[in-house]
């Protein structure tokens, strides 16, 4: 078979550009330590949330030097607590679901965003280094409220803070 | 009309489409550079990517 030389450059290219495509993902998996939302959180009964010993009661609370456990529920048309308090310089796990219908879970203008789905608990874990604001919206249609389904996390300097659930 | 054209023969590899291949790099570059600022600036640079 004669395969013209231009043919082979672009083969050659487009091979490469493959590999690097999975070489920047694998890169980011190990070396950065990106992780996917995951199910790890298990499944609640989404109907008797309020008798779950983790989501009875929203709240953060600290479970290791600077690791805290956030247990959220996102229902229509808010999010439990809000706002999500945090401190800075910290790891924080959120453990959000739902007793109604599907939601979203989106720190807005950042990389954690996840979908929470009733019965069952979305877990991801984020790092918080500066205190600031920032603003928590639901990103799936859950209702005639949607539009209006959002909540904040505060994260505060880490001696300001002070551990606390629904307010 | 009527009049012959020239016509030029030639092989396979005398076959240059110079335009096509620089055409076709330009948008390798740029693919190349929405590959790097999509991953390295938009996706990792945004604080709170989840670990």
């Amino acid at each position: 078979m004669n395969i013209h030389n231009y043919e082979k450059i672009w083969l050659m290219a487009a091979i490469l550009l493959i590999v690097g495509f999975i070489s920047t993902v694998t890169y980011g998996a190990t070396a950065v330590g990106v992780d996917m939302i995951s199910d790890d959180g298990g499944t609640v009964n989404a109907s008797a949330l309020d008798e779950d010993p983790r989501f009875s009661e929203p709240r953060v609370e600290q479970v290791g030097e600077n690791e805290y456990e956030a247990y959220v529920i996102a229902q229509q048309f808010i999010f439990r607590p809000d706002p999500i308090t945090v401190p800075a310089n910290s790891t924080v796990t959120f453990f959000v679901t739902s007793p109604d219908v599907i939601h979203g879970f989106e720190i807005v203008g950042t990389n954690a965003n996840a979908m929470v789905v009733p019965g069952q608990v979305t877990e991801l874990t984020v790092e918080f280094n500066e205190p600031g604001e920032y603003g928590l919206l639901c990103h799936e249609y859950c209702g005639a409220g949607h539009h209006t389904m959002e909540g904040s996390v505060v994260v505060q300097p880490q001696d300001e803070f002070t551990q606390g659930g629904d307010e | 009309m009527g009049e012959e054209q020239v016509v030029r023969e030639i092989g396979h590899d005398e076959y240059d489409p110079k335009g096509t291949l620089a055409l076709i790099g330009v948008y390798f570059v740029i693919l190349l550079v929405m590959w790097v600022f999509m991953y390295f600036v938009e996706f990792l640079g945004n604080e709170l990517t989840v670990v």
